[in-house]
């Protein structure tokens, strides 16, 4: 019996492949000039390199995600709408359904009623979603559109072409998102106060459940929130709960139109109103509900800090246990022993390795206590969106930690990677950065590795669905951290055995 | 109850002046509590309460120094009789977007709560024409209820005064706002009375009172004074103070019906102005 010949076939190569292609770096030759040392503070500069943020409506819009048969209305051009799906193809891998008003030149002069009522119209007898987020875009802010108003006409729009009972199923949140008046982390937290003042309108049979908002976190974050509550046998809702929405195993579509499973669910958000209390783990990023919550109906807030790490998880946990009542059962004891052993297994190669971090500023105040705990030196720490509190918290993490280093860390609130990279060129000696994909390049300048971790991580695979909060949250990226010096190229004196 | 009001009008028909002596009237007769929210880019809507100050306005505030920046002590200014005085301030002439300070000003108010509910009158003074979506935010849901446009019987001010009543039609089904009336600030035109009076009645409206023209105005706005604190004994200050308390006892709110450019002007020709 002959071998078959084999179907598949090797395809030839020509050309450059990929094992020729070598780029040398280009030295600073003595032309090289220096940047001008006055230009490199944001503040004296009229514009931004390298921003560590992105538009306020693309928050907004992550939230709406995480939300049962929701879909997110876009009052703007349809770049708005474009660019964001676009980032979170790259971050989550999977479709994002997002609907646009398309402004054109138009609905920049006579306003954009027409887009919305239409395109409100259109949305709903197409898709029948449950929740529309209306989210508004620098465009729409700037020429004034009432949006208030505009929405009373959409529903009426409705309620004539499909009568009151499909109309009132329908559940329309507006969220202002002027994104010159902030960032994405703006976003998120006027999505989570605009989603509880015109849902959780009222507190009529309270119950002993908790609210959770998550803040810019991932799957894997909210999957490992969710594992938490259920070790302490805790019912809770998470508003934005994009655990299933933007990880979504691949099934052909049971229904159309289609929608990914999980989310928050109309009910549950309505319900939000009549728990026991409401947990913001990022403040800047869903404080703003927890808050409105409290005000409103007198449900304590707690607000932060992030539960990264071995404390602020602590803090977590104690604070879940005092609202319910519930213990701390013991396999959470045992996976925060998993995580101090852990630490303790790989102290001697983060200690006093000189570490810089950047990011969202919840996520950066979270990594930031998480590294002093691992006994490494935060030489300069980063938020890409400029905070009121950002400054005064990291300053009383350093004062916590002040035996681990020499030399203040230096604390950028606001400004922009360019000028955090400059900083960090003027450093003598740094051995790791933490944060998300935008700083690979200047990782790669500096030559040091860049651990992944923070929104938004798109040019890595996996990172959406592993968390960083929660014990063994943490315990993964301690591990990544580990790893990442391990794998780099330090000098003979420097290397320590395993 | 703090009662939300606004004033529009022509440029130039006396406006301003018109609201502050109203304001002053409010405040010296009948002892109302009152704040001024000035939401013209040039900032003039409070200098004869101020007594000639120019205010440090909000978007000033917000450009030197930041949002945190601005607090209700930097930007509200008091003035004659406890007036309360805001100004949004917004671009020079051909800059900028200046409708969208004002909905940036009253936005960052209502944040810091400075429409306490302690105030009886919150008075909107809007530049001349509303333009463009931003100058009718004080017209919003849950901003004023009611509206004085400010005319005289001159064609362009009754002109102006229809305009403003077609954007108002809107408004009034959405948010639920209201023509209060027509201010009629003479210009000493023949026949104006009765020329407003029927221009109130085809939209449906009244005129709530005739300012007669008088020099003590002016007079007063050279002393950077509001006529009831220059004079409070003086006809004129007699006239502002009829229309206060017209305005506090109002009752008439309507939706108006504003008229076509052919019916504006056959109601011109008919009162022999168009020679």
């Amino acid at each position: 019996m002959s071998v078959k010949e084999s179907p598949v076939k090797e395809i030839p190569v020509e050309g450059i492949t990929y094992d020729q292609i070598k780029i040398e770096k280009i030295p600073a030759t003595p032309a090289y000039i220096p940047r001008d040392a006055r230009l490199i503070p944001a503040e004296n500069r009229a514009v931004v390199i390298n921003p560590g943020y992105t538009c306020m409506p693309l928050g907004a819009m992550l939230a709406v995600l995480g939300v049962r048969r929701a879909i997110p209305f876009v009052q703007g051009a349809q770049g708005c709408t474009t660019y964001v799906r676009y980032t979170f193809c790259r971050i989550f891998k999977e479709p994002a359904a997002i609907a646009t008003a398309s402004f054109h030149e138009d609905a920049a002069v006579f306003g954009g009623r027409r887009n919305v009522v239409e395109g409100i119209r259109n949305l709903v007898v197409r898709y029948w979603p449950e929740v529309i987020g209306v989210v508004t875009t620098c465009s729409s802010e700037i020429i004034g559109d009432d949006m208030v108003s505009f929405l009373k006409m959409a529903r009426k729009r409705l309620r004539d072409e499909i009568g009151a009972e499909k109309e009132e199923a329908v559940a329309i949140v507006l969220i202002n998102t002027p994104s010159f008046a902030g960032s994405h982390v703006e976003g998120y937290n006027r999505a989570a106060r605009a989603f509880l003042e015109t849902l959780a309108t009222r507190r009529t049979r309270p119950n002993k459940k908790i609210n959770i908002i998550p803040g810019l976190v991932y799957p894997g974050d909210i999957r490992e929130i969710k594992h938490l509550l259920q070790e302490m046998e805790i019912v809770g809702t998470v508003l934005f709960d994009i655990a299933d929405t933007l990880d979504a195993p691949l099934h052909p579509p049971q229904s159309l139109p289609y929608y990914p499973p999980g989310g928050t669910t109309l009910e549950e958000i309505r319900e939000m109103a009549n728990a026991a209390a409401t947990f913001a783990l990022q403040p800047e990023a869903g404080g703003a509900g927890a808050r409105f919550l409290e005000r409103r109906f007198g449900l304590p807030a707690v607000v932060g800090p992030m539960p990264v790490g071995v404390a602020a998880t602590d803090a977590f946990v104690q604070a879940l246990a005092r609202f319910t009542g519930r213990g701390v059962p013991q396999s959470l004891l045992d996976e925060r022993g998993r995580l101090v052993d852990a630490m303790a297994d790989t102290f001697h190669h983060t200690m006093m390795k000189r570490v810089a971090v950047f990011g969202d500023p919840d996520t950066a105040l979270g990594l930031t206590r998480f590294v002093c705990e691992l006994g490494m030196t935060p030489v300069a720490v980063a938020a890409g969106t400029p905070t009121r509190t950002f400054g005064r918290a990291a300053q009383a993490i350093f004062a916590e930690y002040q035996h681990l280093f020499l030399d203040q860390p230096k604390i950028f609130n606001g400004g922009d990677l360019f000028e955090f990279e400059e900083y960090l060129k003027t450093l003598k000696r740094l051995d790791l950065i933490i944060g998300h994909s935008k700083g690979k390049d200047i990782a790669g300048e500096l030559d040091v590795p860049l651990v992944r971790a923070g929104f938004p991580v798109y040019d890595r695979f996996g990172y959406q669905k592993k968390p960083i909060v929660g014990y063994r949250g943490a315990e993964l990226l301690l591990y990544d951290i580990v790893n990442a010096i391990l794998d780099y190229r330090y000098p003979d004196d420097r290397t320590q055995q395993l | 109850m703090t009662r939300k009001i606004a004033f529009y009008g022509k440029g130039g028909i006396g406006k301003s002046t018109t609201q502050q002596n109203t304001a002053a009237a409010m405040n010296y007769f009948f002892g109302k509590k009152v704040l001024i929210h000035g939401c013209d880019p040039k900032a003039d809507c409070t200098r004869l309460i101020l007594g000639g100050k120019s205010q440090i306005t909000v978007m000033d505030t917000l450009r030197e120094y930041g949002e945190d920046a601005v607090t209700v002590e930097r930007v509200v200014k008091t003035g004659y009789g406890g007036i309360k005085c805001v100004e949004s301030g917004g671009p020079e002439p051909g800059v900028g977007c200046a409708g969208r300070g004002v909905i940036t000003a009253i936005n960052l108010m209502e944040e810091m709560g400075a429409y306490t509910p302690d105030l009886d009158f919150i008075i909107f003074d809007v530049l001349g024409d509303v333009v463009c979506g931003g100058f009718a935010m004080p017209v919003r849901e849950g901003k004023a209820q009611e509206i004085y446009i400010v005319a005289s019987g001159e064609m362009m001010a009754l002109y102006a005064a229809n305009n403003i009543c077609r954007g108002m039609v809107k408004y009034a089904e959405q948010s639920g706002v209201r023509i209060g009336g027509i201010i009629c600030n003479s210009r000493n035109v023949d026949g104006e009375r009765e020329l407003v009076e029927e221009f109130c009645a085809r939209i449906g409206t009244q005129m709530i009172h005739f300012i007669p023209r008088d020099n003590i105005v002016q007079k007063a706005e050279f002393n950077r004074k509001t006529v009831t604190e220059f004079d409070p004994d003086c006809a004129q200050a007699r006239e502002y103070r009829k229309l206060a308390e017209k305005i506090i006892n109002n009752d008439h709110f309507v939706i108006p019906q504003p008229m076509s450019m052919e019916e504006m002007e056959s109601l011109v020709l008919k009162y022999g102005l168009l020679v």
